[in-house]
């Protein structure tokens, strides 16, 4: 699974940090997901959706290989 | 709808059982208490005397130490940190059978080749197996954060 993550937070103008307090985790984890070595929960990918406000399936997207 | 409610409840306590995790501020209290034990138990080593008892309660006190350390929660403990601790304890898990089951024979082997005399099969202390399990987590999960900063 790809994601357009570092995107949709510089549209924003947001940080890794002021991203993970908004949604409450920590900056490694945005780190992590952005750079695809972590997927996250539903729970998660949903806060995301509502900070960007933007549908989930907008800045994750499937491989050919998922 | 009673049914209902005590699987419900049923369900919430095992929630909070398996989830368990002490406040962060453990951390500093099992280091303490692993540390301290420790040196004490490397101390009994230079002394003369029968320490059995006191290696003992030493030898618990560094695990109950670790496993303060182990069970306490990060700083900011979220669904990343979960994860790396679900991947740390199923690797220290299996590299723990694997241990306990070929540790004593590379130490029978070894005793047949240096000191034959003196060879004898023998299984790893509970000491040993839970200190190794404890040590493998903990060095897994700090080198999963690692690569994940």
């Amino acid at each position: 699974m790809k994601n357009t993550l570092k995107v949709e937070r510089a549209i924003l103008n947001f940080t890794q940090e002021e991203l993970a307090e908004k949604i409450g985790v920590s900056r490694q984890t945005i780190n992590s997901i952005e750079t695809n070595r972590y997927v996250p929960s539903t729970l998660l990918a949903l806060k995301l959706s509502k900070v960007f406000n933007k549908p989930v399936n907008e800045f994750f997207k499937l491989e050919e290989n998922d | 709808m009673n049914m209902n409610k005590i699987c419900d409840s049923e369900e919430r306590r095992l929630h909070w059982l398996v989830n368990f995790k002490l406040p962060n501020y453990w951390k500093k209290i099992g280091w303490g208490v692993l540390i301290i034990s420790f040196v004490f138990l490397i101390l009994t080593k230079f002394f003369d005397g029968d320490y059995l008892v006191i290696k003992s309660i030493l030898k618990k006190l560094t695990l109950v130490g670790l496993l303060i350390v182990v069970i306490s929660k990060d700083k900011i403990e979220d669904e990343l940190v979960e994860n790396l601790r679900g991947k740390a304890f199923s690797f220290s898990f299996i590299i723990g059978v694997i241990y306990v089951l070929v540790q004593p024979i590379i130490n029978y082997a070894a005793f047949l080749i240096f000191k034959p005399e003196s060879a004898k099969f023998e299984d790893l202390g509970d000491f040993q197996i839970l200190w190794f399990l404890l040590i493998v987590y903990l060095v897994t999960f700090w080198s999963l954060k690692r690569r994940n900063s």
